[in-house]
């Protein structure tokens, strides 16, 4: 289990105030960069303030990332930095990392400068055919004694543009059967590897790019893990990932939800604002209601996914975090009026804030994931026999 | 095939005492899709202590219980293999 702050500090930080992760030290550190950097800037500072490795208890980075960790500095880079610059921070943290531990050579010399915040590592994942059908990616891997060839592309990928390394999930064998896929860590430089940004102005600095891979030729040091493990690898540190999105989700959304309500109390509206009208306050109170049923379902599903790697668990949260999103930033956008629409304002957030419903599992597909247990998590929701329910005790469901 | 290792198909597969899983079963049939035989493969290397070679991770070998259990047999030393 992650190290848990002590019983002194915030329920809710990651560390405590005199830690190197709390957020008073965090905010220090990102004080000190320019509200215009990049996420590459800001994982450059975290690496070199050690942050990055506090992340991972005990330098276990193979076991996968403190989701409340990651989480914490997600929430404290939200507060100074772009949609973008944070998002970058997240799926590098959560998931490449925790990856790239696996291999060795050439891997654990991109760790090691990953870990210090001297390189960015990009996932490249998702191919140029439907990103919810990674079983059907093209990106092909040619396995020979010594080395191997990768030829295909990969699109709308997270840090593409500033990485020194990708890790590129590709498939050694034809056929969508799980395993058929490997990962491999690729040289950003390498020949055959041609990176452009991707065409967006959402996700300013993402360095959200589309990449290229043609005849890329590798040694076999550059297989990370074994050969067909790619989507089991992906599978086992999705978890932590989407619990610490959800997490970032719970932040990004009360924040909407403050400067909404200080917006409301502030517009004159009649003889009041507009906080004063019944409607408002309902809408936002939906909207309120919506934040802690998911920080309660985060903080529920906590130990199945962390402890239990429960793949369904992992969905849930994930399929939650994309509705209540965009449940809530709707809500932000309408009850802000024309406001919203200022530059920087709610309607722009509500716009990138979408990732959560899309990147990483798009709702539809979580929600299949969830399904397939629909037995088993409906019986999660009985009430425990009466005889063991402490008559002193509140039923903890 | 070894009973505990049928257990732990069953489990993993969540069908019911009263479903035959024979050696030639395909796991397809049984319920078996890309999600479920990553935790099956996990779960089978935990529970084992065993490793399944790179050569042992195709279609075939997860293609019925008697082909995955031959994979996994091979791995075990031979007095923990249930004849």
């Amino acid at each position: 289990m992650p190290d848990r702050p002590p019983a002194t500090a915030p329920a809710r930080d990651g560390a405590p105030s005199s830690a190197p992760g709390s957020r008073g030290a965090l905010r220090r550190l990102f004080g000190g960069l320019p509200a215009t950097a990049s996420g590459r800037d800001l994982w450059a500072a975290l690496g070199e303030a050690g942050l990055i490795e506090w992340m991972y208890p005990d330098g276990a980075v193979a076991a996968g990332v403190a989701s409340e960790r990651l989480a914490h500095v997600l929430a404290a880079a939200g507060e100074r930095f772009s949609f973008g610059s944070t998002m970058s921070l997240c799926v590098q943290a959560a998931t490449t990392l925790p990856l790239l531990a696996g291999g060795s050579g050439p891997c654990e010399e991109a760790l090691r400068r990953a870990l210090a915040g001297q390189a960015v590592v990009a996932l490249a994942a998702t191919d140029t055919t439907a990103g919810s059908d990674l079983a059907s990616l093209r990106t092909e891997a040619r396995l020979g004694e010594r080395e191997a060839e990768l030829n295909g592309a990969k699109r709308w990928i997270n840090n593409a543009m500033a990485a020194e390394y990708l890790l590129v999930l590709a498939r050694h064998r034809p056929g969508p059967h799980f395993t058929n896929f490997t990962w491999f860590l690729v040289p950003a430089d390498a020949p055959g590897v041609t990176v452009r940004p991707s065409d967006t102005v959402l996700f300013d600095g993402s360095d959200t790019g589309d990449i290229d891979l043609d005849g890329v030729r590798l040694g076999n040091e550059h297989i990370i893990g074994r050969v067909g493990m790619g989507f089991a690898a992906f599978i086992r540190h999705i978890g932590p990932e989407r619990l610490a999105g959800a997490l970032w989700s719970v932040e990004l959304c009360r924040g909407a939800l403050d400067s909404t309500l200080r917006w409301l109390k502030n517009r004159p509206y009649g003889n009041g604002t507009l906080w004063d009208l019944e409607s408002v306050r309902q809408r936002f109170a939906k909207s309120l209601i919506a934040v802690h049923q998911l920080q309660g379902l985060c903080d529920r599903l906590r130990a199945r996914v962390v402890d239990g790697h429960d793949n369904t668990a992992a969905a849930m949260l994930k399929a939650a975090a994309g509705t209540t999103v965009n449940h809530v930033m709707e809500t932000c956008g309408q009850l802000q009026g024309s406001h919203g629409f200022s530059t920087g304002g709610v309607q722009q957030l509500r716009a990138q804030a979408a990732i959560f419903g899309i990147s990483g599992g798009a709702t539809e597909i979580v929600r299949s994931i969830v399904a397939e247990s629909a037995q088993e998590e409906l019986d999660r929701l009985r009430l425990p026999a009466e005889q063991d329910v402490p008559l002193s005790a509140p039923v903890a469901l | 095939m070894d009973s505990g290792f049928i257990d732990l198909l069953r489990r993993q597969l969540k069908v019911d005492a009263a479903t035959e899983i024979a050696a030639d079963s395909p796991l397809r049939d049984l319920g078996m899709d890309s999600m479920r035989s990553i935790e099956l493969l996990f779960t089978i290397e935990d529970t084992y202590g065993i490793t399944l070679p790179d050569s042992e991770l195709n279609e075939t070998v997860f293609g019925s219980p008697g082909s995955l259990w031959a994979a996994v047999a091979a791995q075990l030393p031979p007095e923990q293999v249930a004849r």
